[in-house]
């Protein structure tokens, strides 16, 4: 299966990275310092060295890591042209990340009994929802951060790969767990309890990701029109149910269809978002040449939006189609893989990444409403990356044949 | 294929037109949302954008520079020639008090904001300040210094332009204040009751007086319902209301035009009744009352009382008492269309846009902002026009050699103060400047007080100006 690639596209992404960096270097020339040099020669040794030793020890595709290697590039620039010191940090978490990667392949690899499982994914999504709401800390009006030993991280990014494998471990299992008769009503209130919780937790963006990866596999997998069915209705009715209920919903709503009369509190963000889009025009500011730190969070949530102002719509519109490529790539893994359990994770993950980043992209230009997430692999931040470079670890694995179990492709 | 692919590239094709809807409206905003979300004044990269753009110049009609920015220990200051005469013209352009004028208005071409193309983009690269649009104006500085010295001492305004082509010649507007110690003074001019901020040419409303009696006269004759002999016995009762002559000795029996001419009340309050509410509004309407004259600088509405008003405020408002209120700005265009034989020009102030290259971004010539309907006998409307400087009320505005048309107003208002008018046009055959004076508070009459003011400013544009036809 292994598709054997030539160097053209690693060397289009060098001679994309060696552009952008000489414009770095052009916006720092005055006050070059390490930082500026470790960065830049730090992020070509990463992606040449992660992606030649890929290419040695996988069979799978080669494809997809190019392709995020594609994204954490942007992302690293542009964070680094914001502000140089978290530059070097997303550097290091990207070299973390990377490493979490092969482990993650590895294991995948190694490890035989993943659908097995499913008590394992299940304790370990409630207890980390526990553990948020015992150690979490507010921050932005969403309870999802807790922090261990100075170092914060998001539960619930773990927390989604935990469904994915409990959704894989069930529809796996089907005809066994099918004989309570009971048993896909049970998933569905579990994963409902999950989306209930994340409501409380405020953290909206994650809780349609779960809705979007359990209707996704629920459409694949599962027969029986009644559940398909009783699952829209009860996303509508918990939908607008938070919409009553939580004032937080509905202006999350409100700055959705106008934010320009809340512009100085409400609508603050999506409009400084807007505004940076539209100065950036087609072809952008140019790096350096914007004011992309007007955004809040502008290299966190709204990295988009500070890459559309330097870069332009057309690099925005590029982020996208890599976007589209990588689900691409995902669904094809899915499709040649034979054994089922693989497929099934393949899929969840390839829907993961490609919600979130619908879901914030059309959040930060107001085309769905606004919901605090990050873009994987382009973001900074520590457990976005190493969570986003777990899941590609083990896509990574599922692009592997799998000759453990003897099932023949129906 | 089996159902599970065929669902799972069913999810795709669906995950697929998610992605596509980004960018479908991405390049919609960008198309057709991006230049007004950008112009947003919230935008604070607009401010930055200006602190880095040596701001365009300004010159008068003769190309005398007005204002300019220079860069100044690496600041850029701006730098008004005038303390006081253009100070509402071109206004000003602070960080910290906003903007106002020309200054506000054309803020756009000035630090020349729609720069965003690539090839300029390019330029910015190369010479990071960018230089901004200068602005050529219909304005003679001689004639804009001239009236401000003959209102000296008043409260008032004066506008002066060239009725054929909408052209701003001259705009004084006291009390005004030093453009270039703004700053300094902010609290205490902002704070002033006389308001020397507000342009009172284009800005304040002022009951209109006899100078209205235009538009009463205009109706009349569009209906043509005149009384050709009444008897004016000095003062008349409409509906339980006695209105009474400017001089309540009585004109006799007199007919429209010598009414006009000598403007007389109580021939103007009857006719307004036979005339009906209906058809003096549809009048003042057409000539921009109750809508906005659309010029360079902000304008206030003009008012005639939009709601169906008794017969005593409509007799009233036949010689423009009552709730009428009037711009100048609006007094003299209607004056002018009458000079221009039924076309109003739209009043402009900036003639052209040019580039820092000395290229013609924009031109701005004159356009017929309405026509008076050509069922109305126009010449007889400046016959009694010319007859009340000949004969009338307003022989102050005579010139010798040059003949001269217009219309007097004195104004009683809530102050108890009379306001003084005067719209006229001169040489009646071929005009070339229409002037409005409007002496507020003064307690004088127009054919007193403000004719005299008009006609030094008639002669002095007459001899002076350069008319470009």
């Amino acid at each position: 299966m292994g598709t054997n690639i030539g160097k053209i596209p690693i060397r289009l992404l060098f001679l994309f990275e060696i552009l952008s960096l000489s414009l770095i270097f052009i916006y720092r020339w005055d006050n070059l310092d390490f930082n500026t040099f470790a960065t830049g020669i730090g992020l070509v040794l990463l992606v040449y060295f992660s992606n030649s030793f890929l290419r040695k020890i996988s069979s799978g595709d080669h494809y997809i890591f190019l392709i995020v290697s594609m994204m954490f590039s942007i992302g690293l620039i542009m964070i680094f042209r914001i502000s140089s010191d978290l530059g070097i940090k997303q550097l290091l978490w990207l070299l973390i990340g990377i490493g979490v990667f092969f482990a993650s392949y590895f294991l995948v690899k190694n490890i035989e009994f993943w659908d097995k499982m499913i008590l394992v994914y299940l304790g370990t999504a409630y207890g980390l929802f526990a553990m948020t709401f015992i150690l979490g800390a507010r921050l932005r009006g969403a309870i999802n951060w807790i922090s261990i030993g100075g170092v914060s991280f998001q539960p619930a990014e773990v927390t989604k790969i935990a469904l994915i494998f409990f959704l894989a471990s069930y529809y796996y299992n089907i005809e066994k767990y099918s004989k309570n008769k009971y048993s896909e009503w049970i998933v569905m209130g579990i994963v409902y309890s999950y989306i209930g919780l994340l409501f409380l937790q405020r953290d909206l963006g994650t809780a349609l990701i779960f809705f979007g990866i359990y209707t996704g596999l629920q459409y694949i997998y599962c027969n029986g029109r009644r559940y398909e069915i009783a699952n829209l209705s009860l996303a509508l009715l918990g939908g607008s149910l938070g919409y009553i209920l939580f004032d937080h919903v509905k202006i999350r709503v409100l700055t959705w269809l106008n934010p320009w009369p809340y512009i100085n509190d409400k609508g603050y963000q999506i409009t400084q978002s807007l505004f940076a889009i539209a100065e950036g025009s087609y072809f952008g500011t140019g790096l350096g040449r914007g004011n992309p730190s007007f955004i809040p969070l502008s290299y966190n949530d709204f990295i988009f939006s500070s890459i559309s102002e330097e870069m332009g719509v057309f690099t925005g519109i590029g982020v996208i189609m890599l976007f589209v490529l990588l689900v691409y790539r995902g669904f094809k893994i899915a499709l040649l893989q034979n054994h089922k359990f693989y497929r099934i994770v393949a899929i969840g993950i390839s829907l993961m990444f490609g919600l979130q980043a619908f879901i914030i992209i059309g959040g930060a230009i107001k085309v769905i409403p606004l919901t605090g997430l990050t873009l994987p692999f382009i973001s900074y931040g520590g457990s976005s990356i190493v969570s986003s470079f777990l899941a590609l670890g083990i896509l990574q694995g599922a692009s592997e044949k799998v000759v453990k179990e003897d099932e023949t492709y129906e | 294929m089996n159902r599970e692919s065929k669902r799972i590239i069913t999810l795709f094709i669906s995950l697929c037109a998610g992605f596509i809807l980004l960018i479908g409206y991405l390049s919609y905003f960008q198309i057709f949302k991006a230049e007004t979300i950008r112009e947003n004044q919230y935008n604070k990269r607009l401010w930055i954008d200006e602190e880095e753009v040596l701001r365009g110049s300004i010159i008068d009609r003769d190309e005398e520079v007005l204002v300019y920015s220079q860069e100044k220990n690496g600041s850029i200051e701006r730098v008004y020639k005038y303390d006081y005469l253009y100070s509402h013209i071109i206004g000003y352009s602070t960080r910290e008090y906003g903007k106002s004028g020309l200054e506000k208005n054309f803020n756009s071409y000035l630090i020349n904001a729609n720069r965003n193309t690539a090839i300029n983009e390019v330029i910015n690269l190369i010479n990071p300040v960018g230089v901004g649009n200068n602005l050529k104006l219909t304005i003679d500085t001689d004639l804009q210094r001239k009236s401000r010295e003959l209102l000296r001492g008043k409260k008032g305004a004066i506008i002066a332009m060239d009725p054929k082509t909408g052209e701003i010649l001259s705009m004084v507007s006291l009390p005004d204040y030093n453009v270039n110690s703004l700053i300094d003074n902010w609290a205490q001019i902002s704070e002033d009751t006389n308001s020397p901020l507000i342009n009172r040419g284009v800005q304040g409303l002022y009951t209109p007086g006899s100078t209205f009696k235009i538009v009463t006269a205009l109706s009349s004759l569009e209906l043509k319902d005149e009384e050709s002999v009444f008897n004016c016995q000095g003062s008349i009762e409409i509906d339980g209301y006695i209105f009474k002559d400017f001089n309540s000795s009585g004109h006799g029996s007199i007919g429209l035009l010598e009414a006009f001419s000598k403007s007389c009340n109580t021939y103007f309050a009857s006719l307004a009744t036979h005339i009906g509410y209906d058809e003096l509004k549809a009048m003042a309407e057409s000539l921009y009352f109750n809508q906005r004259i659309p010029f360079d600088l902000d304008t206030s509405i003009s008012r005639f009382p939009e709601t169906q008003v008794g017969l005593t405020d409509l007799a009233a408002s036949g010689i423009g008492q009552g709730r009428i209120g009037a711009s100048p700005l609006n007094m003299l265009l209607i004056t002018s269309a009458i000079a221009n034989d039924g076309d109003m020009m739209k009043p402009y102030i900036v003639e052209k846009v040019i580039s820092p290259q000395s290229n013609d971004v924009e031109i701005f010539t004159g356009e017929i902002l309405t026509s008076i309907d050509d069922s109305i006998d126009l010449v007889r409307m400046q016959e009694m026009m010319r007859e009340v400087v000949i004969n009338g009320t307003g022989t102050n505005a005579r010139i010798r050699n040059v003949q001269v048309a217009g219309k007097t107003g004195t104004a009683e208002n809530a102050s108890g103060k009379n306001h003084a008018w005067f719209v006229g046009y001169a040489p009646y055959d071929d005009p070339k400047v229409a002037v409005v004076v409007l002496l507020e508070e003064d307690g004088s009459s127009g054919g007193g007080a403000a004719a005299p003011i008009a006609r030094d400013m008639m002669i002095y544009a007459l001899n002076n100006i350069k008319f470009r036809r």
